[in-house]
């Protein structure tokens, strides 16, 4: 079981094992044929350039910027929808959450365009609101935290009404300390969207202090006839590595949230 | 909003804290804190969510192209014409049974990988566990522009999949280049991608997969296999749906992968709905594009509807 | 304060109170102000625009430029700064990767630059956001080919920033092998050397040419327009695309397919066509000037010396394609006059040398080719003459797509073996359903 697992491992990391090697090569070694695992003539200029003259430190503080507002407006709004969708009941309710759960399923390019229209009207366009506004109500995450909390006894909540505890009370003081996994799963999917997201940012900035890594990226590897290989796979890898760092980190909890929300 | 509705019956409330005795200011009061809890989100949701979906909606039913944004005056509602135009299209049609084969391919491939990952992970083993669940993870973390680089150096015709494939003795073909294979590489990429997602949650569902049960099976006699079978899988049954819903919902709209391998080629081979949209919405005809979104979503909608059935007439 | 396009809306118009009531309805929707612009943009009709107010510029201008280019302009902007102290210019540089949906995006939502760097084959797609060039900015200078992919329907908008032409490269050390001293300059003395360089040099496949995939029609519009081939009629009303001319620069292209002599497949991973031009199992491409920088990565010290670049092969002439950026100002800009003069200022000449040595884009401006920084590199003087002989894809807004059908229709001439007089039958059919927008 153990060689199995080990080889699936190995073939699963293969492509992330050649894209850390390879952004220690130097262009010409990237374009010769056949191609090489290990660097021939192995450089570091691929980094140094992002660190030094290419200001990486800017877009990865743009990433975070708006990765963590992103981040911390969802698991709000989410799991105070998610508490009164679960635990009260309201006029609408059905309808809203049915809205909610309809718009997972519309492809997202087509709103594409009227929403950029949008937040220009609002003139937003090349601020930070621009960058996750749109993002801080996410569906998944509705669904996420309402199925979870449908999962907590009512009679908990009934104590602390009893006790003359005021809804923000309850959700503030009962329900949110018992709610880590599922925030910590929707804090995970929500980074990892807004960390990758490409079109968005690229289009919503409109000046390069704004850019995020990912438009960086494209920027600066990406040329209209060619491809500076060196500089993406390098960049790649300091995309890469603070999201796997991150799952890491909260891998438990996201194991243990997928278990109490998803099977019921 | 909760004012004028008082007076209606409540929906069938799950869980109405004090029954039928509560007084109906009560009531009011309950519904008006849940729409304070409930008011960050739809606002936010209505603004950029609603809006743009409501307008594009309506888009689909004229001809709207990109030089009508800043002067809308000049567009004309011409009914259903868009839906048409599109399903005569031939480019569209293939599209569609393009997603149709990656889809059909594509679900139960990464079903059954994520699955087999997820039994082997919870077969036992304690030591790497959390390596092997990273490390299979890691490809969902990852943005696609960072990898597809890589994948092309895999999947060319002297790449690294040729040179395993050879040092067994098979000649590989040129993968993206060739109308045959272009599409099962893609899908290749996309079990790769997703078959983390899915193994976390087949692991949780494996966790309700009662161990007395198994143990009782064996002593009975039952194998490896008849264990698997008769135990573990119909107990994952609601787990393999949820799975099936996501995937499904994830693979109709199946684009970024052919986006930065094929562009859709070779001879449209992997042209999905999605990227014909995109291309559409390239070309400026915001009407045609929001229709075939429009079409799409529709199909999404449906193949959910008849899992969401499925997982419920299971409970 | 709502001008009708009267001319588009009309045959499908179904009720006027219906049309009305779903313009509002998605005005409203989409939260404009109906009056945003009010400069009509009759389709086909030309336009002029107001001349520059003198002096120096003044005022903010904000320019997107993409890639390269926009990491490189800030630093030659200073000197424009320098020179006219009211003016500050600020770039914004934009990946090329999604540039086109950068543009589409910026245009829609009324957030346009003041300047921006538009690759010349999408001029038709926006130039109904562009503002005509005035009078006053000379472009006689200009390589005219290059002007006149700045021509939308008659009017001009923009001036060409730097150029772009494709050549034939070629490795000269096995052409001399095969016994070809000199390149040929017919079709036929073209494809001989291909089958030569296979035959005689070693080669795998002669040449490398594109076998479908996005754009590659426009990348054998050589062949196409050297052949005779005219796209679209004079007043651009019709495609033309079922002709005799088209069909026979399509049975020699594809010749080269099934003969053998092109690889169908071509490799397309990362320095796929670079490695075979270097290693001389594919010796010969049809490319741009980043070619040259490309090969002397991958080639490494010396290979300069093998390998050298010639015009495209003449049958009717020897015409390639126009490639480079122009640059443009929009009618939302705030700034225009100064834009203008900032316009102006980098098609100098003496500018344009300057912006060639910090980023190697070859100049517009045709005496900035006196300077010996151009004038004496022999591969860049190739490019210099090619210039002379260029034309551009037709400035029509339905060009990218009867282009993107005409991708599709290659692609299953050497791919799946069709038939070229059938394909532009096809062609034909699909180009006139999408008009030329006039």
């Amino acid at each position: 079981m153990y060689v199995l697992l080990l080889l699936a491992v190995a073939a699963t990391l293969l492509p992330f094992a050649w894209m850390l090697l390879g952004s220690f090569k130097t262009q010409g070694e990237l374009l010769r044929r056949p191609v090489t695992w290990w660097p021939q003539e192995g450089t570091l200029a691929n980094y140094i350039s992002w660190f030094t003259e290419l200001h990486i430190d800017k877009f990865f503080a743009n990433s975070l910027i708006v990765a963590v507002v992103t981040v911390l407006g969802n698991l709000l709004f989410c799991s105070m929808i998610g508490y009164a969708l679960a635990k009260m009941s309201f006029p609408g309710k059905r309808f809203l959450f049915l809205l909610v759960m309809v718009t997972l399923m519309v492809p997202g390019v087509v709103t594409f365009v009227p929403l950029f229209v949008m937040v220009s009207k609002l003139g937003l366009v090349s601020t930070y609101p621009a960058l996750f506004l749109p993002f801080l109500a996410s569906p998944v995450g509705v669904f996420l935290m309402r199925q979870f909390m449908l999962g907590i006894p009512d009679s908990i909540i009934e104590a602390a009404r009893i006790d003359g505890a005021g809804e923000f009370r309850i959700f503030t003081r009962v329900v949110m300390p018992l709610c880590g996994p599922p925030l910590a799963t929707l804090g995970i999917l929500t980074f990892l969207g807004s960390w990758n997201n490409f079109l968005w940012p690229l289009v919503a900035a409109q000046s390069e202090d704004m850019y995020t890594l990912p438009v960086a990226l494209s920027l600066f590897s990406t040329g209209q006839n060619a491809t500076n290989y060196g500089l993406l796979l390098a960049g790649s890898v300091l995309v890469i590595t603070p999201i796997v760092a991150l799952f890491v980190a909260l891998q438990r909890f996201f194991i243990q949230s997928v278990a109490a929300t998803g099977i019921k | 909003m909760s004012t004028t509705s008082s007076r209606t019956p409540l929906p069938p409330a799950s869980r109405s804290p004090r029954g039928a005795a509560g007084p109906s200011l009560r009531r009011r009061k309950q519904a008006l804190v849940a729409w304070m809890f409930a008011v960050p989100f739809v606002a936010i949701f209505a603004v950029f969510m609603l809006v743009p979906l409501v307008s594009s909606f309506a888009m689909s039913f004229t001809d709207f192209t990109s030089r009508d944004v800043q002067n809308p005056a000049a567009v004309s509602f011409v009914g259903i014409e868009q839906y048409a135009t599109l399903l005569a299209n031939a480019q569209f049609v293939h599209s569609m049974l393009n997603t149709a084969y990656f889809v059909a391919v594509g679900i139960p491939l990464t079903m059954a990988v994520a699955l087999a990952l997820a039994v082997a992970l919870n077969s036992g083993i304690k030591r790497f566990r959390t390596a092997f669940r990273v490390g299979f993870y890691t490809p969902v973390v990852t943005s696609i522009v960072a990898v597809a680089v890589v994948w092309r150096f895999i999947l060319q015709p002297d790449g690294l999949l040729n040179t395993i494939l050879g040092a067994v003795g098979i000649h590989g073909p040129d993968w993206l280049n060739s109308t045959t294979w272009a599409m099962p590489s893609m899908i290749l990429m996309a079990v790769w991608r997703n078959m983390g997602t899915l193994m976390i949650i087949f692991l949780a569902g494996l966790q309700n997969v009662s161990t007395e049960m198994l143990e009782a099976a064996e002593v009975d006699g039952a194998n490896a296999w008849q264990r698997f079978t008769r135990i573990t899988l119909p107990t994952l049954r609601p787990t393999l749906l949820l799975g099936a819903v996501l995937l499904s919902v994830g693979y109709l709209q199946f684009f970024e992968e052919p986006f930065v391998m094929t562009k859709g080629g070779p001879l449209d081979s992997t042209l999905s709905i999605s990227y014909f949209t995109y291309n559409q919405f390239g070309f400026g005809k915001y009407g045609l594009a929001s229709a075939a979104s429009y079409v799409l979503f529709v199909a999404i909608a449906l193949l959910s509807l008849v899992q969401f059935r499925a997982l419920r007439s299971k409970d | 304060m709502f001008k009708k396009r009267a001319a588009l809306s009309a045959p499908r118009m179904l009720h006027p109170s219906a049309t009305k009531a779903a313009a509002i309805g998605l005005s409203a929707a989409l939260l404009l102000t109906a009056c945003g612009r009010d400069n009509g943009s009759g389709s086909g009709s030309t336009e002029s625009a107001s001349p520059i107010a003198s002096g120096p510029a003044t005022g903010t201008v904000t320019v997107w430029a993409q890639g390269a280019e926009g990491t490189a302009l800030p630093a030659l902007a200073k000197e424009f700064e320098a020179a006219n102290p009211g003016v500050k210019v600020n770039v914004t540089a934009i990946p090329w990767d999604a540039a086109h949906n950068k543009y589409q995006t910026a245009i829609a939502g009324g957030t346009t630059p003041d300047i921006a760097q538009m690759g010349t084959t999408w001029m038709s797609d926006f130039s109904d956001a562009f503002e005509a060039t005035p009078s006053a900015v000379d472009t006689d200078d200009i390589f005219p080919g290059s002007v006149k992919s700045t021509d939308v329907g008659g009017t001009k908008y923009g001036v060409p920033w730097y150029v772009d032409a494709n050549v034939v490269f070629y490795r000269s050390d096995l052409a001399a092998r095969a016994g070809h001293e000199t390149f040929p300059t017919d079709w036929d003395g073209f494809k001989s050397l291909a089958k030569d360089l296979q035959s005689k040099a070693g080669a795998k496949y002669g040449v490398a040419l594109p076998a479908g995939g996005a754009d590659s029609f426009q990348r054998i519009l050589p062949f196409v327009w050297s052949g005779g081939a005219q796209l679209v009629n004079k007043d651009s009303t019709k495609w033309t695309l079922d002709t005799p001319e088209l069909a026979e620069a399509l049975n020699y292209y594809n010749s080269f397919f099934t003969e053998g002599i092109a690889d169908k497949n071509p490799a397309t991973g990362a320095g796929a066509a670079e490695s075979a031009f270097v290693n001389g199992s594919v010796p010969m491409w049809i490319g741009g000037p980043s070619g040259i920088g490309e090969l002397e990565k991958a080639g490494g010290a010396g290979f300069a010396d093998k390998y050298k670049v010639a015009l495209v092969p003449k049958q009717k002439s020897a015409t390639s394609f126009a490639g480079g950026s122009n640059l443009v100002v929009f009618k939302k800009s705030q700034n225009r006059d100064a834009a203008w003069k900032f316009i102006q200022w980098l098609t100098q000449p003496e500018i344009q040398v300057k912006w060639y040595k910090a980023t190697g884009d070859l100049p517009a401006s045709q005496s900035a080719w006196k300077d010996p920084s151009l004038s004496g590199d022999s591969k860049l003087a190739v490019f210099g003459d090619q210039l002379k002989d260029v034309n551009s894809p037709p400035s029509l807004t339905t060009w990218t797509q009867v282009s993107a059908a005409a991708d599709t229709q290659l692609e299953q001439i050497v791919k799946a073996g069709k038939d070229p007089a059938s394909a532009l039958k096809e062609l034909q059919s699909t180009a006139d359903t999408i008009g030329t927008g006039r």
